[in-house]
């Protein structure tokens, strides 16, 4: 019933996309120190870590939206830098963590936008641009919201619509920046069951897309991943399956937090949970007080 | 196999708003039909101004009489019509299509609708230039055009420059350009202080845009100036569609963003100092023009074409105005565009708020 990845895996899963020595920078602040990475075929792969460990920014440099101060990415062997950015476009699609939409364009419009590396000047809209169109509108479910602008969406419906854009775009890699920051408990579990669906084979056997996805939620992680990548302070300190990597003593080093793991009582992944919450009763147990529910929401 | 799974019908889902046009075996258009339709109505408008404008002046032709003239035909009235009016009136058109669309374009890049020529500095720095040759004895009109060509493109590459931070930021190109617009406003101020008297007279005329005593002299240059860039023109109005997404996503959508932004913003500088060296900085009609000319589409970028056909309509009513409002004085059509833009812009922006869930009018 669930989707089982071959145990013997990481090491041997062939890998399109790689980073050799990565080191990151903004002005010269380095943010990513020598990171080497290779993105499983097929998988999904989810960076997990603490606020400004640098993992939206590796997923950045993964989608040549930020050049390498050292080392280099590669796509199929070569350096990104060397590839024209529209047909790296071709094989790499990309949602950033906060992307901004022309005013009052509509749904099916900027959905359609995710073809632009597949068109021409006087090639605007092929056969091929509409079933990609078509079909990636159907996968968010929000077909039905073609004529509206974007503007008026809610935030979930508008996330939804910035992952169809880049569906549409029909590439064999998807990075996404936190896909689900926006969005409620139900949205979140919807967006990341369409993630694991495109990563699954088809059933002519072919291999299903590439995703590579940042989240804050180390429980998702575990659920969703096939490859859970763990980074602090631009380093990458474990990856591998979650039930391999996500331990007490990793929580610990990479968040700083006590947790027992327990296995998902759903999914049999591992689960986090952090110690007990403080309340007044443990931090100063002579001094109990009526209003610690309160406090507790 | 796949004649056994039974495929649900499912409607394909087009670009709303959009028609697909095709050319041949394998072109194809997207055409957004509004912006279709106000282009044709734009097209009406613009034919019914121009034939006002031939008609009335010291003497009113008959339209019949005017239309002959356009077309060629013999007509009485040839002297006034097609010697006097028709060449002053295609330079109009045509300085106001250029602004439109350098309008257009700089909106597009700076993603903000207040960036014009007139406000980044381009517009200045073409009066710089050529108030300061006045000053110094240059008063040439055949020479004066190109130098405030070079004028303003030479500001806008400063702008460029200075704004450029390992990419283009929209922002700091807006800011880096009012603040070289102001520091080269004072530039020409102070020429016209130091000049004599007459001179300052007459670069003031200049300075407001005017379309006095221009004729097929002026028409040519920028005539050809817009055939010669009318590809990439084109081109432009493809590419718009995607710097009006932010960085990371066109980006990300395989386009060369810095080279895109250049080109766009090359051609609505020279688009603008072309238009500014043949009328002078007619104010308000690269603002104007792109602005209306959305919100009559609806589009979610400036539509080129109806920005230029909005920029000529603006001009050339306004230059009729200014002709006849306090004849036989005639005004420096600058002073009339925003007068006749503006009031309109507002009254589209007042009227979007409701319009646009409720369309009640």
């Amino acid at each position: 019933m669930t989707t089982t990845c071959p145990t013997d895996a990481d090491t041997t899963t062939p890998s399109r996309l790689t980073a050799r020595f990565l080191t990151l920078a903004y002005e010269d602040r380095t943010v990513v120190h020598e990171l080497d990475l290779a993105v499983p075929d097929g998988r999904v792969t989810v960076i997990v870590g603490p606020n400004a460990c640098g993992k939206s920014t590796t997923l950045r440099a993964l989608g040549r939206l930020l050049k390498p101060a050292g080392g280099s990415v590669l796509l199929d062997g070569t350096e990104l830098a060397r590839i024209p950015t529209r047909t790296i476009a071709r094989s790499v699609g990309l949602l950033p963590q906060s992307p901004v939409a022309p005013e009052a364009i509509t749904v099916s419009d900027l959905v359609a936008r995710g073809r632009q590396p597949h068109q021409r000047w006087w090639q605007q809209w092929s056969d091929e641009d509409e079933r990609a169109v078509t079909d990636a509108m159907e996968r968010t479910d929000i077909t039905a919201l073609g004529d509206r602008p974007v503007d008026e969406l809610s935030g979930g419906q508008r996330q939804r619509v910035w992952i169809a854009m880049a569906l549409a775009q029909d590439t064999d890699l998807l990075l996404l920046d936190e896909p689900t920051t926006y969005l409620d408990i139900a949205h979140q579990v919807e967006v990341l069951d369409l993630v694991r669906r495109l990563a699954a084979p088809a059933a002519d056997g072919t291999r299903g897309r590439t995703v590579v996805t940042v989240l804050h939620d180390l429980n998702q992680a575990a659920r969703y991943a096939d490859h859970l990548v763990a980074m602090k302070a631009g380093r990458i300190v474990a990856e591998g399956r979650p039930e391999d990597v996500v331990t007490a003593g990793l929580v610990r080093e990479v968040f700083g937090l006590e947790a027992v793991i327990v296995p998902d009582p759903v999914t049999g992944s591992p689960l986090v949970v952090p110690g007990a919450p403080w309340s007044p009763d443990r931090s100063a147990p002579s001094a109990p007080s009526p209003s610690s529910s309160g406090k507790a929401l | 196999m796949s004649a056994d799974t039974a495929v649900p019908v499912r409607t394909p889902v087009r670009p709303a708003g959009y028609r697909v046009v095709r050319v041949g075996k394998r072109a194809r258009f997207l055409l957004h039909r509004r912006a279709a339709l106000v282009a044709v109505a734009l097209v009406v408008l613009l034919a019914a101004v121009c034939v006002a404008y031939l008609c009335t002046g010291e003497s009113f032709v008959a339209p019949a009489e005017a239309v002959k003239v356009v077309l060629g035909q013999p007509s009485p009235d040839e002297l006034v019509v097609g010697t006097l009016r028709l060449p002053r009136m295609v330079v109009g058109l045509l300085v106001g299509a250029a602004f439109g669309i350098a309008g257009a374009l700089i909106q597009t890049v700076a993603r903000n609708p207040l960036a014009s020529p007139d406000i980044i500095g381009i517009s200045q720095g073409a009066s710089a230039l050529t108030v300061g040759a006045m000053t110094f004895g240059l008063t040439s009109y055949t020479v004066l055009p190109y130098l405030s060509v070079v004028g303003g493109i030479a500001a806008a590459a400063l702008v460029y420059v200075f704004a450029w931070r390992g990419g283009l930021h929209a922002t700091r190109f807006v800011l880096i350009g009012i603040g070289f617009a102001i520091a080269l406003r004072s530039v020409t101020t102070l020429f016209l202080t130091k000049g004599d008297y007459l001179v300052a007279q007459q670069a003031q005329i200049w300075m407001t845009g005017s379309l006095n005593g221009r004729g097929w002299d002026e028409a040519a240059p920028i005539g050809w100036a817009l055939l010669v860039l009318l590809p990439a023109v084109l081109w432009a109005a493809r590419a718009q569609r995607t710097v009006s997404m932010d960085d990371d996503t066109a980006t990300a959508l395989g386009v060369r963003l810095g080279r895109v932004r250049l080109g766009l913003v090359a051609l609505g500088v020279v688009l603008a100092s072309v238009a500014t060296g043949t009328a002078g900085p007619v104010d308000f009609v690269a603002l104007l023009a792109p602005q209306i000319a959305r919100r009559m589409t609806r589009t979610a970028q400036i539509p080129l074409l109806c920005s230029a056909l909005l920029g000529a309509v603006i001009v050339v009513l306004a230059d009729l105005l200014a002709r006849r409002l306090f004849s036989p004085t005639e005004l420096p059509v600058g002073v009339l565009t925003a007068a006749v833009g503006a009031p309109y812009l507002i009254w589209l922006i007042i009227r979007g708020h409701g319009g646009r869930t409720g369309g009640n009018a």
